[in-house]
């Protein structure tokens, strides 16, 4: 039976459809609301439906998978608990940088709010499509809203810079994912991953081997860049540097697990076949686990010369791709979804706390170096305790989630007989110490420039402790959210949903 | 498939030349035109692939239309991008793009 246009249960996309409305009621109300005014209530508003998208998630969470748009548009597990994280990232961007942006950018404050609900869309229709022209579009809507982002306080040099170079390398990294779908394209005459599974694997056997192989490398080099994992991590450091703390924290949490997001899905839904057909051993898990082992070893030994935090933070956010990699590298091993998605909520937490504390320490201090950090402990005890513990959480010491994140990717490495690269991860954690503990040693044992107190705004205080309770949390009590990831159905996003026509 | 070939030799050269001008040229305008090159390169595997490939339909001239969308609001931002820049530093030399470094 053909299904039309109303038949769908268009219900299954209402948190989509929440952030669009969202999203274009606020571009009219700014236009309405006199110039200069109060853009508080932009604000609040973005964050109500951020919240209320993220309800309307979390509700669905178990219904089984579903497909709208001509099996398009993929809702299943896989796909809620990514918008989950998504919409709790930017929820507490939104609500952490309600008084910075009223700062950095005056002219600019109610393009900031909707273009970072734009950005989010992209991000969600990214986790949930099952087509390459949706996957690409939604892709190219989180980007493109970055790129703006990025470069949103226009009139200084470095934050035009850092969109410049995130155009460039993003729209370099954009046409490698599409001239890699082209060739899927090509072979399968298809868009949907999945039946592109099936064709591919036809065209496999019949002497179209060196073509599937350059789709995928194509794609991932893309991916890789998207990710920021070495070895194309190289605007990384710049945009984090260039662009507003809470724009860099979008791009680091955010837009990063968008992009796993999109890594899986291709490589599971499309690409899977490899692994029974042989090359996936031979050559794809190979180069994941360099490109793992790359971004770890680059990452963590790169932040150890930088002396301005943010830079610092970009190279920890490369070393973290490299750590999240590993599950998919190591393929066949015991809890694929689980310990991702672990880590990535785990990240989701310990980072966005880190960038609030140095958003708070960069807008009292006036830059974001190593040194604004000196006496943090005598001028805001409660902000040296939460940045401290964030930081021991990204260096990953026990009972932290940080800790039990990369217990679980080790897990899963060795499990799957991956051992060298459980000695890299070991090995470049260790040295992750010694930068993570530079900012706490400058924090608690330098004396401060001077003694004023540092004041923390009502809403980056509210995200500083959910950020400490959510890191602690997971990493005390880690079982709870195992056994609640334990509970998703992660193997319906390896098949197309047959059920979807007349039911 | 002896037809294709030419299309997806043609389709390369592009995406090259696109990659090799992101890669060396100093004039940021030029760089972006680059950048569309590489993605015109992908737009003429689809059409090509869409009439010649192994399971030839209009998908693919479908999913072109999508991407030149893309590409133009690509090529907006990226533009507009560069305009915030030039007032800033009154060049078009990415080379004097230098001011964010470790």
């Amino acid at each position: 039976m053909e299904k039309y246009f109303l038949d769908y249960d268009w219900t299954v996309m209402a948190p989509e459809l929440i952030i669009l409305a969202a999203a274009a009621l606020l571009s009219v109300i700014d236009l309405l609301l006199k110039e200069g005014g109060n853009r508080r209530l932009l604000g609040w508003i973005s964050l109500a439906a951020v919240i209320g998208a993220g309800v309307v998630a979390a509700q669905q969470l178990g219904d089984p998978a579903y497909e709208i748009l001509s099996d398009t548009y993929r809702v299943d597990d896989f796909a809620r608990v990514f918008k989950l994280i998504l919409l709790a990232g930017t929820g507490l961007i939104l609500l952490g940088s309600f008084r910075e942006m009223d700062r950095e950018g005056k002219e600019a404050r109610g393009e900031y709010i909707y273009l970072l609900l734009a950005a989010l869309l992209g991000g969600m229709m990214l986790t949930s499509s099952a087509d390459l022209i949706t996957l690409f579009v939604g892709l190219e809507l989180l980007s493109l809203a970055s790129y703006i982002l990025a470069g949103i306080r226009r009139k200084r040099t470095d934050s035009n810079e850092a969109a410049w170079k995130y155009v460039v390398m993003g729209g370099v990294s954009s046409a490698f994912i599409l001239y890699g779908m082209s060739f899927v394209y090509g072979l399968t005459g298809t868009t949907n991953l999945y039946t592109a599974q099936q064709r591919l694997f036809e065209a496999y056997n019949s002497g179209y081997e060196p073509f599937v192989l350059l789709s995928l490398f194509l794609m991932l080099l893309g991916f890789a860049f998207k990710a920021a994992s070495a070895p194309f991590h190289m605007w990384a450091p710049d945009v984090y540097q260039g662009a507003a703390t809470p724009v860099t924290s979008f791009l680091a949490v955010v837009s990063k697990a968008a992009a796993f997001s999109l890594i899986l899905r291709v490589l599971l839904g499309t690409y899977l076949f490899l692994l029974q057909a042989g090359p996936w051993q031979e050559l794809v898990a190979p180069a994941l686990l360099v490109i793992a082992a790359a971004s770890m070893v680059i990452g963590n030994t790169a932040a150890l010369r930088q002396t301005r935090t943010k830079r610092m933070m970009a190279y920890s956010s490369v070393a973290h791709a490299g750590y999240m990699l590993v599950p998919l590298a190591a393929v066949a091993g015991a809890m694929l979804f689980e310990s991702t998605i672990y880590y990535l909520i785990a990240y989701l937490f310990m980072t966005l706390g880190a960038f609030t504390v140095l958003m708070v320490v960069e807008r009292e201090t006036g830059n974001e170096h190593l040194a604004s950090f000196a006496g943090l402990s005598r001028r805001s005890p409660l902000a040296a305790a939460a940045m401290t513990v964030f930081l021991v959480s990204l260096a990953g010491i026990p009972i932290t989630a940080g800790f039990f994140g990369k217990f679980y990717i080790l897990i899963h490495a060795v499990t799957a007989r991956e051992f060298w690269i459980a000695a890299v991860m070991l090995v470049t954690t260790v040295v992750s110490y010694f930068y993570y503990f530079g900012v706490i040693r400058m924090m608690y044992f330098r004396p401060p420039s001077d003694g004023k107190k540092v004041p923390i705004p009502a809403g980056a205080a509210v995200v500083i402790l959910i950020s400490l309770a959510g890191t602690l949390l997971l990493g005390f009590l880690p079982q709870w959210t195992l056994d609640f990831l334990g509970q998703m159905d992660w193997m319906s996003t390896l098949s197309p949903v047959r059920d979807t026509l007349g039911q | 498939m002896m037809p294709v070939t030419s299309y997806l030799a043609l389709g390369a050269i592009l995406f090259s030349v696109g990659l090799y001008g992101v890669l060396t040229k100093r004039n940021a305008v030029v760089v972006l035109f680059c950048v569309e090159l590489m993605l015109n390169a992908a737009n003429i595997n689809l059409v090509a692939f869409s009439k010649y490939g192994l399971y030839s339909n209009q998908t693919g001239q479908v999913f072109t239309l999508f991407t030149i969308t893309i590409a133009a609001a690509e090529a907006a931002v990226g533009v507009a991008i560069l305009f915030a820049l030039y007032r800033n530093q009154n060049t078009v030399k990415v080379d004097r793009y230098n001011s964010l470094n470790g």
